[in-house]
C-alpha cells in the first residue's frame, strides 16, 4: 500500500512538472541567461521606471490641483488614471520579479544584496514587512535565498502598494473634501519609487551574476544545450 | 498463455518493432542509449517468451528478465538525469544529493525485507523496486522543472510515458498480492495491454518530428 502511495505521489508530481514544461521558453530563457545584454537591459530598465513614476506623478499632481481648486469630479478622474498607471507599472514588476526568481535559479552564484530595511518606506505594513524581511535576510545563508526573499519582499511591497492605492481612491471618491485619501496614495506613490529602487538594484545583482560566467564558458554551455536538443 | 495474453504480447511486439525502428530512423538512440536497450531488452523477453513458451514462460525467466528491465530502468533515469544535468555544476550538486538519498532509500527498503526476493513473493519486491525507479525519474523531472533545464522533446515523452505505466504496474502487483494468483491472468493482461498503450505512445512520440516553437509566455518580458 506504502508502495503505491509513494508511486502515485511520484508519478503525479512527475507528471505536474513535465507537463506544464514549457521547452521553447525555457530555451529562450538559457538563450537570454548566456546572452544577457547586461548594461543595455539594466538603462531601458532604469527609464522605464522613471517613465512610469513620471506619468504617475504628473496625473497624481493634476489631480490634486484639481482638488485644491474643488474641481472634485476631475480630480476623481485623474487619480483614477494615475492609480491606472500605477497598476499596469504593478503588474509588469510582478511579471519581471517572477522571470527574476527563475534566471536566478540558472545562475551559479548571486552577488550578495544588503538586509532589507524599513527606512526608505512611509507605509506602516510595508515598514512591517521590510522589517520582517530583514529579519529573516539574518537568518538565512545562502545568497541565493536571500535574493529569492528579496524578489518575496519586493513582490508584496508591490502588492501592499497597489491595494492601499486602491484603498485611497475609494475612500478619495466617497470624501472628496478629505486630506487623509490624497496624502496616504501620495505615501503609497514614494514608496513605489522606494521599491522601484530596490527592484532594480536586485535586477543589477541578477544581471551582474549573469556576466560573471566567463564568456567562453557561456558559449560552451550554449553549445552543449543546443547541441543536445537539435 | 491465454490468446488474450498471446495477441497482446504480439500487438505489443510489432508496436516495439516500430519504436525500434523509430528510434534508429530519427536518431533518438544517442539521448538515451539505455533507453533504447530497454526497448531491445523488452523486444527480446516479448519474443522469447511469445515464440518459444515451452522454454522462456516460466517463473525463473521471469524474474530474470524482470531484473534486467528494472536494471535498465534505473540506468534511463539516471543517464536522463546525467544527460540533463551533466552542463550545470551548481544543478549537478544539487542533483548528486537527490540522487545519493534515493538510492540510499530504495537499498535500505529492499534491505529490509524479511525474506529473499522470489517469484512467488515478487509483490514483496518488484513494487519496491518499481517505485525507486520511479522517484529516480521524479527527482530528475523536479530537478529540470525547477532549475529550467532545458530537456529534449524525446527524453520528456519518455519519462512522461514511464511514469504513469510504472504506477499502474505498482497497483497490478497490488492486486495481485490481495487476489492471490488465481488472479493472474487478467492481471496479466491488463500489465501488457498498458505497456502496450505505452508503446504506441513512445513510438508516435519517436516518429513525431521536432515540435513548432511555441508562443512566448508571461516570464520572459522585460527581463
Amino acid at each position: 500500500m506504502l508502495e503505491l502511495v509513494l508511486s502515485t505521489l511520484g508519478g503525479g508530481l512527475l507528471c505536474y512538472g513535465l507537463g506544464r514544461y514549457n521547452r521553447t521558453l525555457t530555451l529562450q530563457r538559457w538563450r537570454f541567461v548566456l546572452n544577457a545584454p547586461e548594461r543595455q537591459a539594466i538603462d531601458s530598465l532604469r527609464q522605464r521606471m522613471q517613465l512610469d513614476s513620471a506619468l504617475a506623478r504628473q496625473a497624481f499632481e493634476t489631480a490634486d490641483r484639481a482638488r485644491e481648486a474643488d474641481r472634485h469630479p476631475d480630480a476623481l478622474t485623474v487619480l483614477r488614471v494615475a492609480l491606472s498607471i500605477l497598476e499596469d507599472a504593478g503588474a509588469d514588476r510582478l511579471t519581471r520579479l517572477r522571470a527574476m526568481g527563475v534566471y536566478s535559479r540558472m545562475v551559479q552564484a548571486i552577488k550578495p544584496l544588503p538586509s532589507p530595511s524599513a527606512k526608505p518606506f512611509r507605509t506602516t505594513e510595508l515598514r512591517a514587512s521590510a522589517t520582517a524581511a530583514g529579519f529573516a535576510h539574518r537568518l538565512l545563508v545562502g545568497a541565493e535565498e536571500r535574493f529569492r526573499l528579496w524578489l518575496l519582499f519586493l513582490g508584496l511591497g508591490v502588492r501592499i502598494v497597489l491595494r492601499g492605492g486602491r484603498r485611497s481612491a475609494a475612500a478619495a471618491a466617497r470624501v472628496p473634501g478629505r486630506a487623509r485619501p490624497w496624502e496616504a496614495f501620495a505615501d503609497g506613490m514614494d514608496d513605489f519609487d522606494a521599491l522601484d529602487s530596490s527592484h532594480l538594484t536586485a535586477f543589477e545583482a541578477l544581471v551582474a551574476s549573469l556576466s560573471a560566467v566567463d564568456r567562453g564558458d557561456r558559449l560552451r554551455i550554449w553549445e552543449q544545450i543546443a547541441g543536445d536538443l537539435r | 498463455m491465454t490468446n488474450l495474453e498471446a495477441l497482446v504480447a504480439h500487438a505489443t511486439k510489432l508496436a516495439l518493432l516500430a519504436l525500434l525502428a523509430g528510434i534508429v530512423w530519427r536518431g533518438r538512440a544517442r539521448l538515451c542509449w539505455s533507453f533504447a536497450l530497454y526497448v531491445v531488452a523488452m523486444l527480446l523477453g516479448n519474443s522469447l517468451a511469445t515464440l518459444w513458451p515451452s522454454r522462456f514462460l516460466n517463473p525463473s525467466f521471469w524474474v530474470l528478465k524482470q531484473g534486467v528491465y528494472d536494471v535498465l530502468k534505473m540506468g534511463i533515469a539516471l543517464e536522463l538525469a546525467w544527460r540533463a544535468l551533466s552542463a550545470f555544476p551548481g544543478a549537478a550538486r544539487t542533483a548528486r544529493r537527490v540522487i545519493l538519498a534515493l538510492l540510499s532509500a530504495s537499498t535500505l527498503a529492499l534491505a529490509l525485507l524479511a525474506h529473499p526476493s522470489s517469484y512467488m513473493n515478487l509483490w514483496d519486491w518488484q513494487p519496491r523496486v518499481t517505485t525507486a525507479a520511479l522517484w529516480l525519474l521524479t527527482g530528475t523531472a523536479l530537478l529540470v522543472v525547477w532549475y529550467q533545464l532545458p530537456v529534449h522533446e524525446w527524453q520528456r515523452a519518455i519519462m512522461l510515458g514511464l511514469a504513469p505505466y510504472l504506477v499502474v504496474f505498482v497497483a497490478l502487483l497490488g492486486l495481485l498480492h490481495r487476489w492471490g494468483w488465481t488472479s493472474r491472468e487478467p492481471i496479466a493482461v491488463a500489465a501488457q495491454a498498458t505497456f502496450l498503450c505505452l508503446a504506441v505512445f513512445w513510438t508516435w512520440a519517436a516518429w513525431r518530428g521536432p515540435a513548432t516553437p511555441g508562443p512566448v509566455v508571461a516570464g520572459t518580458r522585460g527581463a
